[in-house]
């Protein structure tokens, strides 16, 4: 995998044809997409052409849908709900999942109760929420709570299981302390697999969000796109999906750019059970 | 894994040693289960909020029978594992069509990069309104669960694959279309199951949310019913069953299809 500098200069020039090939295919596509529509080869209410797409996302910045809430008080309130339920699993499921790895016996105990609580889809208990505490901002918060402790809890548990028993023993032979074992050694050794749990975790409040957003609520992007079934807009449907798209790939990168700064020493774990 | 190849040499301790854990493991849950049943009994909350877990039982018993409870299990399966099996085809195949042919791969992975953020169940009204109420709506919006966890994985499999390998097999003689399925294909295997649990965890998912959502039949019709009619023993008593039904599939899919097909593979590795 590594490029030597003589390679470098042609490596960047496929680099640059790569994009124009993307770009150019998403242009062609585009087109493409326009022109069956005004051929009336597909429809223009299943299939708005991007000509279309383009007024609905300035109608929804200036005016917004409904009228008055508009698109950034949609993304602000997905924003907010997604970052409320998101840190309060991570401040409750990383202390717990230390807690728990660094026991045996506290792993074995609690091994069924987290794989079947994992195994429960999280928007099978929208309803429950809805039961118990009302159509509110609170049982929303709390099902993504919900989807995202359960991942960066078992992900902190084998994070600490896992860390190498060698940076045990050598630790332990310099004469370390329990604290500064456990702040020097057995943190940072856990804190990559803790973090791409975390990026997993994401995905799942994302997931959830879109479902906790139709009931109940005309803020957020779940919101518009329930909306836009009520009123038969595919055109709306499409932009808040597109909203969607940008703003999941644009925390994506926020992380990824978080663990290389905060976590330099991780190597970046591809495969991890969700 | 590796515990369990390590014990295998002595049987007898293995099996004293089994049920002990066995036992440790459901401490947890009886733990669990006692102080859920002691919170509603003691009247801590409201028993008709807040049902016991006899209650629950209770429910299981008297309030839905058997053949409805199945009539629903199985309309669910049958829509999860529809929209699984085509996204999952058409995942491998595009993956494998792609991660093969350099210049397919630039073509058709700028609008799946491009639609792969979007979660499933923002498909919804989209699906609605191209498909009506009908089951090819939700059949489609399990479909997208399943697609983009098991094409990416497929394609990174393909893409991740020792270049040695093909070298000897190229060395052998092999090429073309037949690299690509004596060679290829199988050392992508275990990509393309790990993107097949995933995908499958996804599908689920968003079967419940779309039957939850826009349903006549099925689990998560069952409990957005129960609620309607404020039953909450029932709705936890649905729960359950999701619950366990994503559990029962997640492992056959682990035991049976994966570890079993990919015993050369996963064996490998447990030795290094």
């Amino acid at each position: 995998m590594k490029l030597s500098s003589k390679r470098s200069s042609r490596f960047l020039g496929t680099r640059v044809l790569n994009v124009l090939i993307r770009l150019m295919t998403v242009i062609i596509l585009l087109f493409f997409w326009e022109f069956s529509v005004r051929l009336g080869w597909i429809s223009s209410f299943e299939f708005p052409p991007p000509s279309r797409l383009m007024e609905t996302l300035i109608m929804l910045i200036t005016d917004g849908f409904p009228r008055g809430i508009t698109a950034w008080i949609h993304v602000l309130a997905t924003v907010m709900r997604i970052l409320q339920g998101y840190a309060l699993a991570t401040v409750m499921a990383i202390p717990m999942g230390i807690l728990i790895g660094r026991s045996k016996i506290l792993v074995r105990a609690s091994n069924p109760v987290i794989t079947f609580a994992r195994s429960v889809a999280t928007i099978s208990l929208l309803p429950l929420a809805v039961a118990w505490f009302g159509v509110g901002e609170f049982a929303r918060v709390l099902l993504i709570t919900y989807g995202c402790f359960w991942i960066i809890l078992t992900n902190t548990i084998d994070g600490v299981q896992q860390v190498d028993p060698d940076y045990h023993r050598a630790a332990q032979m310099m004469g370390t302390s329990p604290s500064q074992l456990f702040f020097r050694v057995i943190l940072p050794a856990s804190l990559p697999r803790i973090f791409s749990g975390m990026k997993v975790a994401l995905g799942m409040a994302f997931l959830v969000i879109v479902a906790v957003e139709m009931i109940g609520t005309i803020q957020g992007l779940g919101a518009l796109i329930q909306q836009s079934r009520t009123f038969f807009r595919s055109d709306i449907a499409m932009v808040g999906m597109l909203f969607m798209g940008i703003f999941g790939y644009f925390l994506s990168i926020v992380l990824d750019w978080l663990e290389r700064i905060l976590l330099p020493w991780s190597k970046g774990l591809e495969e991890v059970e969700r | 894994m590796n515990n369990n190849t390590k014990n295998n040499r002595n049987d007898g301790n293995k099996l004293l040693k089994f049920s002990k854990e066995l036992l440790v493991s459901w401490v947890g849950v009886f733990i669990v289960l006692i102080i859920w049943q002691a919170v509603v009994s003691f009247r801590i909350v409201n028993p008709a909020v807040f049902p016991s877990p006899i209650q629950v039982v209770e429910a299981a018993l008297y309030r839905i029978s058997l053949p409805v409870l199945l009539g629903h299990i199985s309309i669910s399966l049958q829509r999860v594992v529809i929209g699984f099996l085509i996204g999952a085809l058409l995942g491998i195949f595009i993956g494998i069509t792609s991660g093969w042919y350099r210049l397919l791969a630039k073509i058709v992975w700028t609008p799946i990069d491009l639609l792969r953020p979007i979660p499933p169940l923002a498909w919804i009204s989209l699906a609605l309104i191209w498909f009506g109420l009908g089951e090819s709506s939700k059949v489609f919006i399990i479909f997208i669960g399943a697609f983009f966890p098991i094409v990416t994985s497929t394609y990174k499999g393909m893409n991740n694959i020792d270049p040695d390998l093909l070298r000897v097999g190229q060395g052998m003689g092999i090429r073309g279309i037949k690299l690509l399925f004596k060679v290829a294909f199988p050392a992508s295997l275990p990509d393309i199951a790990t993107g097949i649990r995933v995908g499958w965890s996804l599908s689920f998912g968003s079967l419940v949310a779309a039957e939850i959502l826009a349903a006549r039949e099925g689990l998560g019709f069952l409990i957005m019913f129960a609620r309607e009619v404020g039953e909450i023993n029932l709705i936890v008593y649905g729960i359950f069953i999701i619950g366990l039904l994503n559990l029962l599939t997640d492992f056959l899919i682990r035991r049976y299809i994966i570890e079993n097909q990919l015993k050369w593979h996963f064996g490998s590795q447990s030795n290094e």
